[in-house]
């Protein structure tokens, strides 16, 4: 990697406390860093899928062979076969719900007027600021005071809140540069709010909606620090399940599912941004 | 344009075209989504926590100060919750220059490699945080990766504890933070007209002059959106103090989380949460007084 940008002149220059450093050097130390961040966030991943290949129950590291005994433990575990089906239908749902808030929410916002709009704006972002931990506690105690029965919506209603901001800033952005002479031309020609939607606004803001739904995936995929209050053992995530078996014993059948999981939520947005591209150029 | 249109389709336009009607959809719905699930939750446990904790879990609906005097006297609390702010900001202090480097570095870069690196950091988003903390352990734990390699390089004879120490915590939320600063960051930096920095130079400028007086102030929406989204998941956070950090140093987040589940003390989790959440509203109230807070969301959110 060669980097002619910011050694345009490789004079030394008059240092700081009187010591000279030339440009290039310079250059090197923030490549060292460079390399030395991309060394911890990688190596993390790397350890957790070679891991996962450990036969030993201890999960020393480096393990001493490969096989596949874990991914044949998880094959007959129907625990986390079951936490693997409700992860991706509470992240697939919360896509949905999110996808479809967020999209009604920024049209209006970036359309119409109406007093308190910056406020508001903050009000729409809000579950960004609020910690997870809080929002899990209160909306516990909100469902349970409520009576709503602990079911899997109870995580896909509450999955798309945390997504929401997202939806709805990746939309919004879209809508900014949209054309809205377009929309004014179709109601010119006798178009309803619904067919103009249908016919000219959704064809362009689609690839928002898209990257905003796998977004929202992708969090509620993940998402733990919350979800452990929501879940009851029909219910449970992934997240949640590696967490209790980290509570009791760190085998390497935790890799396992943190590598099918980490597969699924590098997979899904790339596969997605994949198509994406095809089908809208961009 | 369709030339049919369904009775349904010609139905719900003539409704919508009711301003009135069509402002509760939009932008109403989302409103009212966090309306519904986030602020009546918030209501709920501020008035939860002037409830009295019964026992076996019970909260006894009778109005006291109780779980509020109980926070006040002990020191213990307070402790906690200065302690999560405190790391939170040494979290953030670490994380800005190294994240600051690797997003300047991205920015100003002509690498080739470029856009294999920026889709790493993009990469470490969509990651769980349990996935990326909790492979700490493989590595820091006793008999684990570091321990080995460095009794297998002789540089000590039996393991040293780094595992579940304040440093190792720190470490895993340092790490699994960086991308929200990188990101923002590489956003900034990558806009910068490079003739500015040319001309200055040409002036006479330093390399660190020329960085401190067109580099930084053109950066700073990235830095200040990345320092919000660092410190406020630091300080809140529940995964890396639990799985990574010194017991005996508790954070905000595990008590609250013991105080609900283990405790079962309903009322005493609803006030520390609430307590917890003014402080962090206090800092966000001094933190927009500064600088537009919807513009630093936006770009920290931004992915």
């Amino acid at each position: 990697m060669s980097l002619e940008s910011e050694s345009v002149d490789t004079d030394a220059e008059r240092g700081y406390f009187g010591v000279t450093v030339p440009t290039r050097y310079k250059w090197l130390a923030i490549k060292a860093v460079t390399v030395l961040v991309y060394f911890l966030m990688l190596l993390p991943l790397v350890v957790v899928v070679v891991n996962s290949f450990n036969p030993s129950r201890l999960g020393n590291f480096p393990p001493s062979s490969l096989s596949l005994h874990w991914y044949e433990e998880f094959l007959s575990n129907e625990l986390m076969h079951r936490a693997l089906t409700n992860s991706i239908i509470v992240g697939l749902g919360a896509a949905l719900v999110a996808g479809l808030v967020g999209t009604v929410t920024a049209m209006g916002f970036v359309r119409k007027k109406f007093r308190f709009k910056n406020g508001l704006v903050i009000v729409m972002l809000s579950p960004l600021l609020v910690p997870p931990i809080i929002v899990g506690v209160a909306a516990t105690l909100f469902f349970v005071q409520v009576g709503v029965p602990r079911t899997i919506w109870w995580i896909i209603v509450m999955h798309a809140l945390l997504g929401l901001p997202y939806a709805f800033l990746i939309i919004r952005s879209q809508l900014y540069l949209f054309d809205e002479s377009l929309e004014e031309a179709a109601k010119t020609m006798g178009a309803g709010p619904i067919t103009t939607f249908r016919e000219v606004t959704l064809p362009i803001i689609a690839p928002s909606i898209v990257t905003a739904m796998v977004i929202v995936f992708v969090i509620s995929f993940g998402e733990f620090t919350a979800t452990q209050f929501w879940v009851q053992r029909s219910t449970t995530t992934v997240p949640v399940v590696i967490f209790s078996m980290l509570r009791t014993s760190i085998s390497p059948e935790v890799d396992v599912l943190a590598t099918i999981m980490l597969v699924v939520t590098i997979t899904i947005p790339l596969l997605i941004f994949g198509i994406r591209r095809k089908f809208f150029g961009r | 344009m369709s030339s049919e249109r369904g009775q349904g389709t010609a139905l719900l336009d003539r409704l919508l075209e009711n301003d009135r009607l069509q402002f509760l959809l939009s932008p109403g719905l989302g409103i009212l989504w966090v309306v519904m699930f986030l602020a009546l939750p918030m209501t709920v446990i501020v008035v939860i926590s002037f409830a009295i904790p019964g026992d076996f879990g019970n909260t006894i609906y009778e109005f006291t100060l109780q779980n509020y005097q109980r926070f006040v006297d002990g020191n213990v609390y307070h402790t906690i919750v200065l302690r999560s702010l405190w790391y939170g900001v040494v979290t953030t202090a670490i994380a800005l220059p190294f994240g600051y480097t690797v997003g300047y570095f991205l920015g100003r870069s002509k690498t080739d490699w470029k856009w294999i690196l920026l889709g790493l950091v993009v990469l470490q988003y969509w990651v769980p945080f349990i996935v990326r903390t909790y492979a700490w352990i493989i590595v820091l734990s006793n008999n684990g990766l570091l321990n080995g390699l460095l009794q297998y390089l002789g540089v000590i004879q039996e393991p040293v504890t780094i595992l579940y120490t304040t440093a190792s915590m720190v470490l895993g939320l340092v790490v699994s933070l960086l991308p929200f600063i990188i990101l923002p960051v590489y956003v900034s930096v990558s806009t910068i007209d490079e003739d500015q920095i040319h001309a200055a130079k040409t002036l006479g400028a330093t390399d660190f002059r020329a960085f401190r007086e067109i580099t930084l102030p053109q950066s700073m929406p990235g830095i200040v959106a990345g320092v919000l989204f660092v410190f406020i998941i630091s300080a809140g956070a529940f995964l890396a103090p639990t799985l990574l950090g010194d017991s005996g140093k508790r954070m905000i987040a595990p008590v609250i989380e013991s105080v609900f589940i283990i405790d079962f003390n309903w009322p005493y989790a609803a006030a520390l949460s609430v307590i917890y959440f003014v402080v962090i509203a206090g800092i966000l109230y001094l933190f927009n007084r500064r600088i537009d807070l919807e513009e630093a969301l936006e770009t920290g959110a931004g992915r």
